[in-house]
């Protein structure tokens, strides 16, 4: 499917309500039925939007906040538009004792994105997940939900060659919207405690500096801070301790009242 | 090599997934065999002198864990545990794809015992590929009279739901699992009350794991006098040990539970050549290490208790001389500091404040203060949380931290002295 501008939820909507209902059907309540149609949505829209929830919510009779507050729970629903491949590489210790780091390495050099990033021109999404419960073939990952296991660097040029040539033997996920840098929200955690990959974590990151154990007793700045910021040229600890360049920038996101998260 | 294949046999040699391959096997003859000929209580009696345990994790005895359902007290529900996650375990990924029918079989074996009329499965939201398999097998099952209505003409209704996570590895703790099959955020419920009394829609309920269900069928087949005579004196019969880590041939291998811990690390090829024993994570992520005093142990539930460790749901990892304790120990706390679902200040606090301390030591800037530290938040997490997840975070730390300390010490930050 091509990316269009104004996706017909309405269209869809009628199209999976048959099939809603026969899941609704399956279960002595309703509400059981939610994360089965979650994932019938994103199967046709390519993630879970809000138009998706709020229908699931007027047909289950819940709050569009229950529903929301349901689905966050879950990281396999995407709540923002992905890559047409969804490539989530196992970070697990049984995979890391065979060599994980070094792949993980590799497919964000070769992709020039990081954990929970999509790439500019919306074709692939990269995560790096906990144990697939594959570990007699490590490294193993996922694509699109779809197992490969033992994983080498030559593979990966081969995977990624064919996913840019249309000919990977697994199918693009849909797509209908242009996915963002990013599928998570900010109030996610991992996003907001300024998550990173492994390797890439370094004395700098926002992970390690300012929380529950920082002996400066800086704690959780990152949650008030709305914005990526780039700590180029000056480290995150003298930052944080730079009262003046924090409060600008609370001044300057204030409007958007994150800090109520 | 003493492998002996129950559950895992045909895997690999016929296309078990087929239904007309499983029945000519023998398959669906248990269930045909207890809806003609036995009691509810057949099987129950069965499944409880067996001696079979809860194969999840927790180790419980099946046959008690049925035993808690209130007498009379209907609807009731079996769940079938595919929620399978606990880093190292790939044992119910095999079952569900390799030999779906014998994991459907095990449900309705376990559905009957109990006498349910309906059955679910909650399969983990990565095993799409499983829920599709799984999803065929039933649907061929029914086609063939084997679930639905008045089955084999006793009267006795039985249909089976399939239901698919969508991420989270709290949901195989049995109380996340039920609110989210209900709907809900894979949360753990206080308990009491327990699911036998107060499961799913507040109705009784029995979970059990894939493993322990698909057990039900070589046990009505066989007698259950067959499988109690495999084991040791309190931890019965058979198991899938699924081992990882620093071996030759990672792998499932099915055992006589008692196995030895060497004989186990023999039976996945031995470590590779020129390395050393270091360590083993007998029970997935969540247990402590055990070392080389405790090759000869066997690996059933009171040795493994014994070791100071647990059999868990038998996910075994090798350690040789190659491992870095220390970004071992990082890794195992993100992935509790990662899936805590936050309910539980310990928990969720604690697990985040040792990644942090964790990571000062993978970059070279542990303090001495910190083993102190790790000791004090570990305590604060275990014991104080509604499940076993906080519980789960300080073992493997505590064990390496205990016998590797010179890995951590080469970590501590350069003491500074001045003149």
């Amino acid at each position: 499917m091509n990316v269009t501008e104004s996706f017909d939820f309405e269209a869809l909507a009628k199209e999976l309500k048959p099939r809603c209902e026969a899941l609704i059907a399956q279960y002595e309540q309703p509400r059981s039925a939610l994360l089965p149609m979650m994932h019938l949505f994103q199967e046709h829209q390519g993630y879970v939007s809000q138009e998706a929830m709020e229908f699931a919510a007027g047909l289950l009779g819940l709050s569009h906040a229950v529903v929301e507050s349901t689905i966050s729970f879950y990281t396999l629903f995407f709540r923002k538009p992905v890559g047409k491949y969804m490539l989530q590489v196992c970070r697990g210790l049984m995979c890391e004792l065979r060599g994980a780091e070094s792949i993980m390495a590799y497919f964000r050099e070769k992709l020039g994105i990081g954990h929970l990033e999509t790439t500019d021109d919306g074709l692939f999404s990269y995560e790096e997940v906990e144990c697939l419960a594959a570990c007699d073939r490590p490294t193993c990952m996922q694509v699109n939900l779809e197992f490969v296991y033992s994983l080498t660097p030559e593979m990966i040029d081969e995977m990624l060659a064919a996913m840019r040539a249309g000919t990977y033997a697994i199918e693009p996920l849909v797509q209908t919207a242009k996915p963002e840098r990013t599928w998570k929200l900010r109030q996610d955690s991992e996003v907001a405690r300024g998550g990173k990959s492994p390797g890439t974590l370094s004395a700098t990151s926002p992970n390690n500096a300012g929380g529950v154990g920082d002996p400066s007793g800086v704690i959780m700045l990152d949650s008030f801070v709305t914005k990526d910021i780039s700590f180029t040229g000056r480290s995150r600890e003298r930052f944080v301790r730079d009262a003046r360049g924090v409060a600008e920038i609370i001044e300057e996101e204030g409007q958007n009242g994150h800090a109520g998260h | 090599m003493p492998v002996t294949k129950v559950l895992t046999a045909g895997i690999g040699e016929a296309d078990l997934r087929d239904i007309s391959v499983y029945r000519q096997r023998g398959g669906y003859k248990q269930w045909e065999r207890a809806l003609r000929e036995l009691k509810p209580s057949d099987v129950f009696e069965a499944c409880d002198k067996s001696g079979l345990r809860g194969r999840g994790g927790a180790g419980f005895p099946t046959g008690r864990k049925w035993s808690f359902l209130p007498k009379d007290v209907y609807p009731r529900y079996l769940v079938c545990n595919c929620d399978e996650a606990e880093p190292g375990t790939f044992k119910d990924h095999m079952l569900l794809e390799e030999t779906p029918h014998l994991v459907l079989e095990g449900i309705l074996l376990g559905a009957y015992g109990i006498q349910c009329h309906h059955a679910f499965i909650y399969i983990r939201g990565e095993f799409k590929r499983g829920y599709e398999i799984f999803s065929k097998a039933l649907a061929d099952a029914r086609a063939a009279g084997l679930v639905g209505k008045n089955l084999f003409g006793s009267g006795y209704d039985l249909e089976v739901t399939v239901h698919r996570g969508a991420g989270a590895y709290i949901c195989g703790e049995e109380t996340g699992l039920l609110n989210s099959l209900e709907g809900k955020r894979g949360e753990p419920r206080l308990k009491p009350p327990f699911p036998a009394i107060a499961g799913l829609y507040g109705a009784p309920t029995v979970v059990n794991n894939v493993e322990t269900l698909a057990y039900l069928v070589p046990i009505l087949e066989r007698g259950w006098e067959w499988f109690a005579a495999a084991g040791t004196e309190r931890s019965k019969g058979y198991k899938i040990v699924s081992i990882s880590g620093h071996v030759q041939k990672p792998g499932n291998y099915e055992v006589a539970v008692g196995t030895t811990i060497r004989e186990l690390i023999e039976i996945a090829g031995g470590l590779r050549p020129g390395r050393t024993f270091m360590a083993v994570q007998p029970g997935g992520q969540s247990s402590a290490c055990i070392f080389e005093e405790h090759l000869d142990f066997p690996y059933d539930y009171e040795s493994m208790a014994k070791a100071g460790s647990m059999m868990g749901s038998g996910a075994f990892t090798v350690f040789d001389d190659t491992t870095d304790f220390v970004k071992a120990a990082l890794n195992s706390i993100r992935f509790y500091a990662h899936e805590s679902c936050g309910q539980c200040t310990p928990c969720r606090e604690g697990g985040h404040w040792l990644e942090r301390v964790l990571h000062r030591f993978v970059e070279g800037r542990g303090l001495r203060s910190d083993f102190e530290m790790i000791k004090r938040v570990g305590h604060t997490i275990t014991g104080l949380n509604l499940c076993a997840l906080g519980d789960s975070i300080e073992p493997f730390l505590l064990s390496v931290v205990n016998r590797f300390p010179e890995q951590f010490e080469s970590r501590l930050v350069r003491e500074v002295t001045t003149a």
